[in-house]
């Protein structure tokens, strides 16, 4: 027992990596699921895809026309282009012969490769690497990083808190939300933006991609545990908060990337919830359907 | 002096200078006409991000492979590629089904966490003494130059057998793609149909990560078919113009990756293919926009009073 304790307490006493990658995934993570829930409420998870591949472009394109990586520029970057690539999503889908996801697919592949291009060719010297774009480096947070993550994180949930009823109406039903004057699209596009944001805040830290996970599985875990919003956004923070703690003590243990482990910690819980949820989980339906199909046997035999 | 430079490079590709060239433009067209095929029939079911799915779920497979095998052997990464990358198809098929699952989120959810069990093990390798010089990033964004001859045909022969599959299911795959129900009830196994074109979407997406890359794959599996859904309305010709586009744009792309360097062949031949969605978007005769606006225009003119006269 005593062993055990020292090994959970002896990472802290490393130096201040450990509370400073703590802090910041701990941040990144509960926005990230807050916000997914609603995106998957709203049937948008794949755009967390989207906006998280495009966020390496906006950033890029930041620094073409700035030439400075500070935070700010970084966020401007990354929501232009993330609007403008929504915009061009809601366009294209417009069309009779393109579906939404084909409009997806479409839109960030590009913006995508063209990050990459950029980044490997004109770009060269910025310090963004496609290194730190696909494991994150959450063992070596950078002041940058972190700044852009306290800052925005608390913001991001501040707006959640005062926009709640907005959000949650129209998350549920778009037709009754804009019937009570509730400005629909306004809401779409800020929730999108505070997407773009977190994802970009997110970006140094824990990887392009492995934010997509962050964005879509705590959401999609609540959602097989709870059958209230409130309720599901709190096992949405819950799921996050112990894939962060398992995945960083499981990261240090074998040495590797602690974003990665994360994300796998994250896994098999929505795993465990789809199996054993108590109400909507595999294992109880199938027990609930043959316990039915006795009932009905019995009374005839 | 710059201009030389890029000419010289453009000869040296075209006269096939270099044997690896050859290889690497054969197999980045392969990757184009094998995309372009499967390509088709998902997005016309609204299966597009499924593709993206499968790409990115080949990556624990690779570096799993080079975890197990403890040597970066084509074949063997390759072969694990299919089987995780088979898997992580599969793995939406199920998650897809019943109450409580979007198939939207389960798509996002097999993506990334497949994903993470990838980078999980591509960090763990690189901590290993062998692990610096595996060079399994080019995996990520695609090497077409690296492919050896033996893989080059090796790829060949599975695309070509993947092709007359699809070939020999021609009719019911069409059948179910329009009217499901109706396929079903012509006692067509639709079940087994599905099962059919997701193995064949994980064969068409091995063939294709060492010249795309897992993370673009999924691309060159929804542009050029949204592409061929510009220029034509039959299922055939969707099929053909997305395979000859397809394959331009592989062409194009390992073009432009000769010539600059720093470009990987994975985006470059994204960009391609979405260069020829833009001019199709645009001028295509089956709604592209411009068409539709000239055509409306037209119309309006033979409508109008003053038209007549």
């Amino acid at each position: 027992m005593m062993a055990l304790i020292e090994w959970l307490v002896a990472p802290w006493q490393w130096g201040d990596w450990m509370w400073r990658g703590m802090l910041t995934v701990h941040l990144v993570a509960i926005g990230c699921a807050v916000l997914g829930v609603f995106l998957y409420l709203r049937r948008m998870s794949l755009l967390a895809d989207a906006l998280a591949h495009v966020a390496l472009p906006g950033i890029v394109a930041a620094f073409l026309v700035s030439g400075s990586l500070d935070a700010p520029i970084m966020l401007a970057g990354a929501i232009v282009v993330g609007l403008v690539s929504a915009i061009s999503i809601e366009t294209l889908a417009s069309r009779p012969n393109i579906r939404s996801d084909a409009a997806i697919g479409i839109v960030f592949t590009s913006f995508f490769a063209v990050g990459v291009i950029l980044l490997s060719t004109v770009v060269r010297d910025a310090h963004i690497d496609t290194h730190c774009l696909l494991f994150g480096d959450l063992l070596g947070v950078s002041d940058r990083a972190m700044f852009l993550v306290v800052t925005v994180v608390p913001a991001v949930l501040m707006l959640v808190v005062v926009f709640y009823r907005w959000l949650a109406v129209s998350s549920f039903d778009l037709r009754f939300a804009s019937a009570i004057g509730i400005p629909v699209v306004a809401v779409n596009y800020g929730l999108m933006t505070a997407v773009t944001v977190t994802a970009v805040a997110g970006f140094e830290a824990v990887g392009a991609i492995l934010v997509i996970a962050l964005i879509i599985v705590p959401g999609a875990t609540a959602h097989l545990l709870a059958d209230r919003l409130i309720t599901m956004i709190a096992w949405s923070v819950a799921h996050a908060i112990v894939s962060s703690w398992v995945g960083m003590y499981v990261a240090i243990a074998v040495n590797t990337s602690a974003a990665g482990a994360i994300v796998v910690v994250g896994g098999a819980l929505y795993l465990a919830a789809f199996l054993f949820a108590p109400r909507h989980g595999r294992i109880v339906m199938l027990l609930r359907r043959r316990a039915r199909r006795r009932h009905d046997i019995t009374p005839t035999s | 002096m710059l201009a030389n430079l890029y000419i010289e490079r453009a000869r040296e590709f075209f006269y096939f200078q270099y044997d690896f060239v050859a290889y690497a433009l054969g197999a980045s067209v392969l990757v184009g006409i094998v995309c372009g095929l499967v390509g088709t029939f998902l997005v016309l079911r609204g299966f597009s991000l499924i593709g993206d799915a499968t790409g990115h779920a080949t990556l624990p497979g690779v570096a799993g492979a080079f975890v197990i095998t403890g040597v970066q052997h084509p074949v063997a990464l390759l072969a694990g590629a299919l089987v995780s990358g088979g898997l992580g198809a599969l793995t939406v098929g199920v998650f897809s089904r019943g109450p409580r699952v979007r198939p939207d989120a389960a798509i996002g959810i097999v993506l990334s966490v497949f994903f993470g069990v990838g980078i999980v093990l591509l960090a763990y390798i690189q901590g290993l003494e062998t692990g610096r010089q595996a060079g399994l990033e080019q995996f990520l964004f695609g090497n077409a130059a690296a492919i050896t001859p033996g893989q080059f045909w090796g790829l060949v022969v599975v695309g070509a057998i993947l092709c007359a599959a699809i070939a020999v299911f021609y009719r019911p795959l069409a059948l179910m793609t329009f009217d499901e129900a109706y396929a079903k009830a012509m006692g067509i196994n639709t079940m087994a149909l599905e099962i059919g074109l997701l193995a064949a979407l994980s064969v068409a997406v091995v063939i294709s990560i060492q010249a795309v890359g897992v993370i673009l794959v999924a691309a060159m599996l929804i542009i050029p078919p949204s592409t061929g859904r510009f220029l034509s309305g039959r299922l055939s010709m969707v099929i053909l113009w997305s395979m000859v586009l397809g394959g331009l744009s592989g062409a194009l792309g390992a073009f432009i990756s000769y010539l600059f360097a720093g470009v990987a062949t994975g985006p470059a031949m994204v960009l391609a293919a979405t260069g020829f969605f833009v001019v199709a978007l645009l001028f295509g005769p089956q709604g592209g926009v411009v068409t539709q606006s000239i055509r409306r225009r037209r119309r309006q003119a033979s409508v109008a009073p003053g038209g007549a006269s």
